[in-house]
């Protein structure tokens, strides 16, 4: 394969790189985002990454190295990642969820300099739900929300989830389901997670075929057959955060895992996630350097997927 | 298709490309490439396109002479690996599995595959069928032979949170030794050198429990990558403390090398955790074989 530098890339590439470096607020259809939250002023000529899975705010159980939103926006910058869609950890505990989404688009606002585009949450199991998703998607104008199911403690057969579902796709808003956290065999001994189970996504999806819906840190939760129902029967989305195992990324699309032969992940379905700052963001690029990727295939995970679900419609 | 061939030149997003990774001289401790539980031999050699491909200088198999679930029982594939050993001494090197529940055995398995063999060292594995940790005085026999080989010593930590009530290390498997177990062999034995792998899973705890042992190094690989890990390791224990394992195919060097790439030290620290603190530790038992090392 032919060795593409940056300056090669952007000779050989001026297409891509027409379209990777339209502001964002053109490239896709963001009416609903304020022109803060639409794109970073700072882009030049070259790939850049939209990083789908980040959070803001402390990790209940350790002060986190890119703790402080502003730092994790430089780490961020450094690392040529211009956009990225923001979870709040408060989600995980606090009762009150309006609370955690303004205080999320706040921060955002006020120390992202247009990085960062805030996900804010439900939790089912909270009452009035439907009215912290109004507030998300008619006050703050956020493009999606972000559940995390182990700690909400309501997961996908919930009774109401497929009516979650079926808001968020008239809204056309995304649903991001962080499946899981951290590794449970450290967990705080005070924290006892129970398991979520995936499986009644599939048919919700197929009921409602609008829906946006993608799956954050989910390898090894979901695997096997489960993981090729879903790519097979639903459009879900999946981010790289813990796809896991030398050359993976290259081997979810291959079809050609370590351990067995599975169905390919079309490439279309995968996103950059980095999962920081919990995870260093190093974790997720070098995934895409490890796998002898194409070009083409890095720059539909790096950027261009994750474009495209946001501005469907 | 070619290793060293890439679409994208890596330090356009500000990570080390090959040939960075190449200058950092990474020994790859933790080499799962003949894990029996699959297919070894072939396995091994679709590994080695990624250690080509990421640079690594060397790895260190930890699966030859003994698996994990039987430590002291040979492999059917144990021939056609020593051939790769001796075929690529400036690649390959082995560590061998052993079990102190059968100190014995164990040592007579020393003889024959590190005085005897081509074996750098040995490795406590995860859990074993008498559930006896590395601190039993079992342990004694092993450690003092080890000694006197020059062996490297490598010992399988974690610390599952279990039990009822719940508590950091109860969810362990029978016979797997935590950092603490370590700490408790490493008094004995205060001139002898030992690795503390995998940090003990939860790093937070396994690096307070060994910080007081100087002679008890860490090993990050096989958990997942935790930013700020490493600064906590180099801030508690010292850069010259810290080796590093890549845990493939199980895990992605992605993963290993990001944890060490994540830390604000110095470029000679990055060197020193990335090969050069093995290759101090192993230097011994390399020129008792013959083996070139340059460290």
């Amino acid at each position: 394969m032919k060795k593409v530098n940056r300056r090669t890339f952007l000779s050989d590439s001026l297409l891509a790189t027409a379209a990777l470096s339209l502001p964002i607020s053109t490239a896709a259809n963001t009416k609903s985002l304020s022109s803060q939250e639409t794109g970073p002023s700072y882009q030049d000529n070259g790939p850049y990454i939209i990083d789908t899975n980040v959070n803001l705010f402390d990790w209940p159980f350790r002060s986190l190295k890119y703790g402080k939103t502003q730092d994790l926006r430089e780490k961020l910058k450094q690392h040529r990642i211009t956009q990225a869609w923001a979870g709040n950890y408060e989600a995980l505990f606090y009762k009150n969820i309006d609370a955690v989404n303004s205080r999320l688009v706040e921060e955002c606002r006020k120390n992202g300099d247009g990085m960062f585009i805030p996900f804010g949450t439900v939790n089912l199991n909270w009452p009035d739900w439907e009215e912290d998703l109004r507030r998300c998607h008619e006050v703050y104008k956020m493009p999606g929300i972000r559940i995390y199911p182990l700690y909400q403690t309501f997961d996908m057969e919930h009774p109401e989830f497929p009516k979650l579902i079926e808001q968020l796709a008239k809204r056309d808003m995304i649903l991001q389901i962080a499946v899981k956290m951290e590794d449970a065999r450290h967990h705080h001994p005070i924290v006892h997670v129970r398991d979520i189970n995936a499986e009644p996504l599939i048919d919700i999806m197929k009921k409602i075929p609008s829906a946006k819906v993608q799956l954050l840190h989910w390898n090894r939760h979901i695997n096997g057959k489960l993981l090729e129902r879903l790519v097979q029967e639903t459009k879900v989305a999946l981010d790289i955060s813990r796809v896991e195992g030398s050359g993976a990324v290259g081997h979810l699309i291959e079809g050609e895992q370590w351990t067995r032969k599975s169905k390919p992940v079309p490439v279309e379905r995968l996103f950059f996630g980095s999962h920081a700052p919990f995870f260093p963001v190093e974790s997720s690029i070098i995934k895409l350097f490890e796998a002898p990727l194409t070009l083409d295939q890095i720059l539909a995970i790096i950027n261009n997927n994750a474009r495209r679900f946001l501005r469907q419609g | 298709m070619n290793p060293q061939d890439f679409a994208l030149d890596p330090s356009v997003f500000g990570i080390p490309n090959r040939q960075q990774l190449l200058e950092y001289r990474i020994w790859d401790s933790h080499y799962h490439g003949f894990l029996t539980s699959r297919e070894p031999i072939e396995m091994h050699k679709r590994m080695m396109f990624y250690v080509e491909r990421m640079g690594i200088e060397r790895v260190i198999a930890l699966d030859v002479g003994g698996t994990l679930k039987k430590p002291l029982s040979p492999s059917p594939y144990d021939e056609e690996i020593l051939k790769m050993i001796k075929n690529n001494k400036d690649k390959l090197s082995a560590i061998t599995p052993i079990d102190p529940g059968y100190p014995h055995e164990s040592c007579d398995k020393m003889e024959e595959w590190i005085r005897n063999g081509p074996g750098i060292g040995i490795k406590y594995v995860g859990g074993n069928e008498l559930g006896v940790t590395c601190d039993h005085p079992n342990s004694d026999r092993i450690i003092q032979l080890a000694a006197e080989l020059g062996a490297v010593i490598y010992i399988h930590t974690w610390i599952k949170v279990g039990g009822s009530p719940r508590v950091p290390g109860k969810g362990n498997l029978s016979g797997e030794s935590t950092p603490m177990d370590v700490a408790k062999l490493a008094r004995r034995f205060p001139d002898v050198q030992m690795i503390c792998g995998h940090a003990g899973g939860d790093w937070e705890m396994g690096v307070r429990a060994i910080r007081a042992h100087e002679n008890v190094l860490l090993e990050f690989s096989g958990g997942d990558p935790n930013s700020g890990s490493v600064d906590f390791a180099v801030n508690e224990l010292g850069a010259d403390r810290i080796v590093w394992g890549g845990h493939g195919p199980s895990r992605s060097y992605a993963t290993e090398l990001s944890k060490v790439l994540d830390a604000s030290i110095t470029h000679s620290e990055r060197m020193k955790i990335f090969g050069e603190n093995y290759r101090k530790l192993a230097e011994d038992i390399f020129r008792k074989k013959s083996l070139p090392i340059k460290v």
